[in-house]
């Protein structure tokens, strides 16, 4: 029982509850921006009948067609704690996956730390499974390099023989992804 | 970054073939790149004295001047290539560049107007100039910008750039009328054209079209559009079209669609509550119209209708029905709606709600389903109102019924095995909290509550011991439940130790769940209210606020960091949140382009509309303010004069760039959770009185800055540039300014004692109270405004000299004295022990330490008119002991303002030396105090570990209350230095 809709500039103002967690990152507002102003299909927020905001998805599309690396991405994704544990989280996936489906996207990839054993196993259950490693991924605050992540993905309808998904096995590093 | 312009233009204008240019002025690119500037310019200084006519190469150098701080260099150089009209893109892009570090962004729209006439058929050129016309707001020419564009090349994307900018020009014109009948209009037939050429191509331009038509009013053709077949180009956005007509059918009040949808769209997504409550709306507005169906075919467009109470309530209970039968998690939606339905009948006065049951079962029937999830508190906190008051206690038992919890212990509690049943007990106790069944209790009840909740609390870490440190423990809410019946206890009784107690139990809390973002903003919340600032800035680091969150929570930082004297953190905090507004405006600008290039003209006025309410943000003009204020206070007349400070801060007396009248609050004000009953709850009303208040602070802040930078100019000596004429014009311009000034200081003043009679007082967890009630009441607003009244007095007897002025410098001595009388009182105020140890309590006395503050604000401004007060009496003196000498006349007596004056500066330093010896008795006291000699625990148990977390507490606070009384001292010793530059 939420009520679904496009985040707007508003919102910023009022996701506290769900940005004040350890491993959710508040941007700065041009991070907000450009994806308003690029993916704005992609952001979309989650409102509890009490007006709370309960969670939200910031997503995008890019890679080359030609390739066919032509794909969702999840940029963040974070339900509030009073929130969790009602499937809100899938929801808003389905929907990220749902969109890069019309899109004629081949598969929805996104990066998560290899600690947050709690979202890699949420992921894993969604269908996501771990592509490859990506060395440092993850630099703290100071600059320093914090931890690596997986590149987690799931083959959408197009790619039909699930090739974007075989995972490599040896770990990258940032600067060689794309 | 800037190498990056190169690289593209040369693609752009001259494929592979690389320019002897570019291949010269890429070691420039690169110095600026990697932040070598004066090597740019030496660079770019040598490529110039061989090819003295490649321009970039100057303006390269001007960005390395400008980024080195020689702006008038820079800006010169850079105008030297604009009057050429350059038309090569590495110099158009690097003067963009320039001018957009020197924040002139309006200079780029020059040089492209200049390179469009020159270079008429650049696509590039004409793009360049729309841009620059958007950055700055220019709505009519980018108008024409993107016309000219279309006729230069005819894409679409151009043509619509255009028809937006005409929609910027209706939702900015001042006059709705125009909006309506010119502009909107005109962007309409814009649309219909291509429309009627067929040439719509992009999803973008059917939003276009469906903005304008909406804005029009058009809802009837706005919905043609969407159900048409433009509507199908509308893909991107799940759900795109239906929210669409949705949202039509509520405006033109098309309740029959608006129903038939809704009822469509929860069919196949029962979980959707703006759709029931759509399909509530209108079902009773149908109802109201004994609407029926008009042929048995097709109720409307959109399918079948429902018109009665009857379908409604079988709507609901199949729904949920369907629920009840699924193998899977079932949706919340349903039982919800159920509720929301008996809402809406009993608010109708209609009987018809017994058909859906009882509240009370079905509450009890919602929390089986959903009491073992977090957010079961808050979908029912949304109904309680339902329940007769006389079933609260019934309902309460009746959920503890299902909470099936283990056997009694010793301790007389029984605890769940697993965590889905905490998280139902925890429930429980989160109703019986906003039921308001916990406030009922009296100290004794309370006092057993939080036993029993520490016990819960203590019992459930079993459940977390694998959790990891970015992970909440299962039972924190019990925690935060301890601490908000301990505030209460505290704040009914008035007993600190339930304040201690509290610090101790969440410091324990954050020890088990260390980022629980909960305790640490309760906890600073508490810091902040004892007066103890140093622990918040670590708490409120490791909150790991950042950006927009400097607006939503900085108040808890900014509002209390100052107050408590904690001059380096607070110049820290307000330093954090200035930065953030700063980068707004640049920011924003870049994305309402962006937003252009993408088509995404439903965000512009959103991203418009945004930076605005960021330039109006409250938070953002306090902190302005506060910023240079302190920096008065520590600075001004230390490291130096007034006079040069403020010139420094650019403080100008006459501009006043706070919006009064549109002063956004953005502040997050229900951050912190609170399951308090709804007659506790933060209102509407608080909100209100709150940011009256904090409105009124800060124009008394802002009018006592304005008038600090007025009195500074006073004191300026006349330049010598300036004939007699126009200075005695300056000066007599200065002090109506002061004048002024004044006045409105005095009626903000009566509109603050107003404000501080009616002593709202806000749930405490809510807004902090502004500092305004305590400023009136310890005096200092007053004495300061005294001060600078005392500065035009003084202003008038230097145009009337000493001679015949036995009146006016009576006036200044009668002022002299009582400005002592008033400093004298509001150091009283600050008498008393801010610690202390009673009985083997440990008593706060926080005022005490704003007061002080307070009194060194005032210490300030009254040194700072005694030193203009000397500016203007030196030389009057000087001339009377010149014609002494002349008349050889040793016989009269000094004037009386002359010995007033000494007198004044003599008691002034008197008073300085009580307040340094008070703060100095204060840090004795402080450190003498041995915490260690405190006997914890004493009544209500607390364990050994408690007691720990709870001294650690008090440690904190000790060493905060010296810490701010040292910044304190310090700033004092400072001041008293600078009074013996008064002598003469």
């Amino acid at each position: 029982m939420t009520t679904l809709r496009a985040f707007t500039c508003d919102d910023l103002f009022k996701f506290n509850n769900i940005n004040l967690d350890p491993l959710t990152e508040t941007y700065g507002i041009p991070f907000y921006l450009q994806y308003l102003a690029h993916w704005p299909e992609y952001f979309i927020v989650a409102e509890a009948p009490g007006g709370e905001l309960m969670g939200y998805i910031m997503g995008k599309a890019e890679g080359s067609v030609a390739r066919e690396e032509w794909h969702g991405h999840v940029t963040a994704l974070s339900v509030a704690p009073e929130f969790r544990r009602l499937g809100l989280a899938a929801k808003l996936m389905e929907m990220l996956e749902e969109i890069s489906e019309r899109k004629g996207g081949f598969f929805v990839d996104l990066f998560v730390r290899v600690s947050n054993q709690v979202a890699v196993n949420m992921y894993k259950q969604l269908g996501y499974s771990v592509y490859r490693t990506v060395i440092e991924y993850y630099s703290a605050s100071n600059g320093e390099p914090d931890e690596d992540a997986y590149d987690m993905r799931k083959a959408l309808s197009r790619d039909t023989e699930r090739k974007s998904i075989i995972p490599i096995p040896h770990p990258v590093r940032p600067e060689d992804i794309e | 970054m800037l190498r990056h312009i190169l690289v593209t233009s040369n693609m752009a204008a001259r494929g592979h073939v690389q320019d002897p240019n570019d291949r010269r002025l890429r070691p420039i690119y690169d110095y600026l790149d990697n932040g070598n500037n004066k090597m740019a310019i030496q660079q770019a200084d040598k490529l110039l004295k061989k090819h003295k006519d490649l321009h970039c190469a100057k303006v390269l150098k001007a960005i390395g001047l400008q980024r080195t701080g020689k702006q008038d260099e820079a800006f010169s150089l850079a105008q030297e290539v604009a009057t050429l009209e350059p038309t090569d893109d590495n110099s158009l892009q690097a003067l963009t560049i320039l001018y957009r570090e020197m924040h002139r962004p309006e200079l780029v729209t020059k040089l492209y107007e200049a390179a469009v006439k020159k270079v008429p058929l650049s696509e590039e050129y004409h793009s360049h100039l729309f841009m620059a016309y958007a950055r700055v707001g220019e709505y009519k020419k980018m108008q024409q910008a993107g016309m000219a564009l279309y006729k230069t090349v005819p894409k679409n994307p151009y043509y619509f750039w255009s028809v937006m900018s005409l929609v910027m020009q209706a939702i900015s014109a001042q006059d709705d009328k125009l909006a309506q009948t010119m502009f909107l209009p005109l962007a309409e037939r814009m649309v219909e054209k291509m429309v009627k050429e067929g040439k719509i191509e992009a999803e973008a331009e059917v939003q276009l079209y469906f903005m304008i038509l909406e804005r029009l009013g058009k809802y009837v053709e706005a919905l043609d559009m969407v159900r048409g077949p433009l509507g199908e180009k509308l893909t991107s956005e799940l759900q795109s079209r239906e929210n669409k007509c949705m949202m039509m059918y509520q405006r033109l009040q098309l309740w029959p669609e608006c129903n038939a949808l809704s009822y469509k769209l929860l069919l196949k997504n029962p979980d959707e509550w703006q759709f029931y409550l759509s399909y509530f709306d209108s079902l009773f507005h149908l109802m109201d119209k004994s609407w029926s169906p008009p042929n048995e075919e097709e109720h409307c467009v959109e399918g079948p209708v429902q018109t009665t109470v009857a379908e409604a309530v079988k709507f609901v209970v199949d729904r949920m029905e369907e629920e009840d039968k699924k193998d899977s998690r079932p949706l919340r939606g349903p039982y919800m709606a159920c509720l929301e339905l008996i809402h809406r009948l009993r608010q109708r006065g209609c009987p018809d709600e017994e058909e859906l049951g009882d509240p009370l079962e079905l509450m009890l029937q919602f929390f089986g389903k959903f009491g073992d999830k977090p957010s079961c508190i808050t979908d029912l906190k949304i109904y309680l109102h339902l329940l007769p008051p006389e079933q609260h206690t019934q309902f309460k038992n009746r959920l503890g019924d299902l909470v099936p919890l283990g056997e009694v212990g010793e301790d007389g509690f029984g605890f769940p095995g697993d965590t889905k049943v905490l998280q139902r007990h925890l429930c429980v106790c989160q109703l019986s909290r906003v039921l308001g069944l916990q406030h009922t209790l009296d100290t004794e009840g309370k006092l057993c509550l939080i036993t029993e909740l520490k016990a819960h609390y203590h019992y459930g870490l079993q459940f977390g011991k694998s959790c990891l440190k970015t992970e909440l423990q299962f039972s924190d809410t019990y925690c935060l439940m301890v601490a908000h019946v301990y505030i209460d206890l505290w704040t009914e009784t008035g007993d600190e130790n339930m304040l201690w107690q509290c610090l101790g139990v969440l410091e324990e809390g954050l020890s088990y769940s260390p980022s629980n973002a909960q305790f640490k903003l309760l906890l600073l919340l508490l810091f902040c209210r004892l007066g103890a600032f140093q622990p918040v800035v670590d708490l409120y680091s490791s909150l790991d606020a950042k950006h927009v969150q400097h607006d939503t929570i900085g108040y808890l930082l900014t509002r209390y960091a100052g107050s408590l004297g904690q001059f380096a953190a607070a110049s820290q905090s307000y330093n954090f949140s200035l930065r953030f507004f700063h980068s707004n405006q640049k920011d924003t600008s870049e994305y309402i382009i962006q937003a252009y290039k993408y088509g995404a003209f439903e965000k512009i006025p959103e991203f418009i509309a945004f930076r605005t309410r960021l330039n109006q943000s409250l938070h953002f003009a306090q902190v302005r303010t506060e910023r240079m204020l302190l920096d008065l206070y520590t600075e001004a007349d230390i490291t130096s004069s007034l006079e040069e400070s403020v010139k420094a801060m650019g403080l100008c007396p006459e501009e006043d760039d706070i919006p009064w009248d549109n002063m956004r609050d953005n502040r997050d004000l229900t951050v912190l959770f609170s399951w308090d009953p709804k007659d506790r709850e933060l209102t509407e009303e608080h909100r209100r009185l709150s940011l009256e208040e904090e409105s009124v602070w800060l124009k008394v802040r802002s009018l006592t800055l304005r008038l600090l930078a007025s009195l500074a100019l006073l004191g300026h000596a006349p330049s010598p540039r300036n004939s007699d004429k126009t200075n005695e014009n300056g000066v007599s311009a200065k002090s109506s300014t002061l004048q002024t000034l004044l006045s409105q200081l005095d009626l903000t003043l009566q509109t603050a004692a107003q404000i501080t009679e009616k002593q709202t007082q806000y749930p405490f967890l809510g807004p902090p109270s502004s500092r305004l009630a305590s400023a009136l009441s310890s005096g200092s607003c007053h004495c300061q405004a005294s001060a600078l009244q005392l500065s035009l007095t003084l202003q008038e007897l230097e145009t009337t000299g000493l001679d015949d002025s036995s009146e006016l410098q009576t006036q200044i001595c009668n002022s002299f004295k009582s400005l002592i009388v008033q400093l004298q009182e509001l150091l009283s105020r600050c008498k008393g022990e801010v610690l202390e140890m009673k009985d083997s309590r440990l008593m706060t006395q926080p005022s005490l330490l704003e007061t002080l503050v307070f009194f060194v604000e005032t210490v300030c401004v009254v040194l700072w008119v005694a030193s203009y007060s000397a500016s203007v009496l030196r030389p009057l003196k000087s001339s009377l002991q010149k014609k002494k000498k002349k008349t050889k006349d040793s016989s009269t007596a000094m004037p009386v303002v002359l010995s007033g004056f000494q007198e004044w500066t003599g008691s002034l330093q008197g008073i300085v030396t009580q307040a340094l010896d008070h703060v100095k008795g204060q840090e004795a006291s402080l450190t003498a105090l041995k915490l260690a000699a405190l006997t914890l625990g004493v009544g209500h148990a607390q364990t050994q570990e408690e007691c720990g977390f709870t001294r650690a507490a008090m440690d904190k606070v000790q060493t905060s209350y010296l810490g701010s009384l040292q910044e304190l001292g310090d700033l004092l010793r400072k001041r008293a230095d600078s009074l013996k530059s008064l002598k003469f």
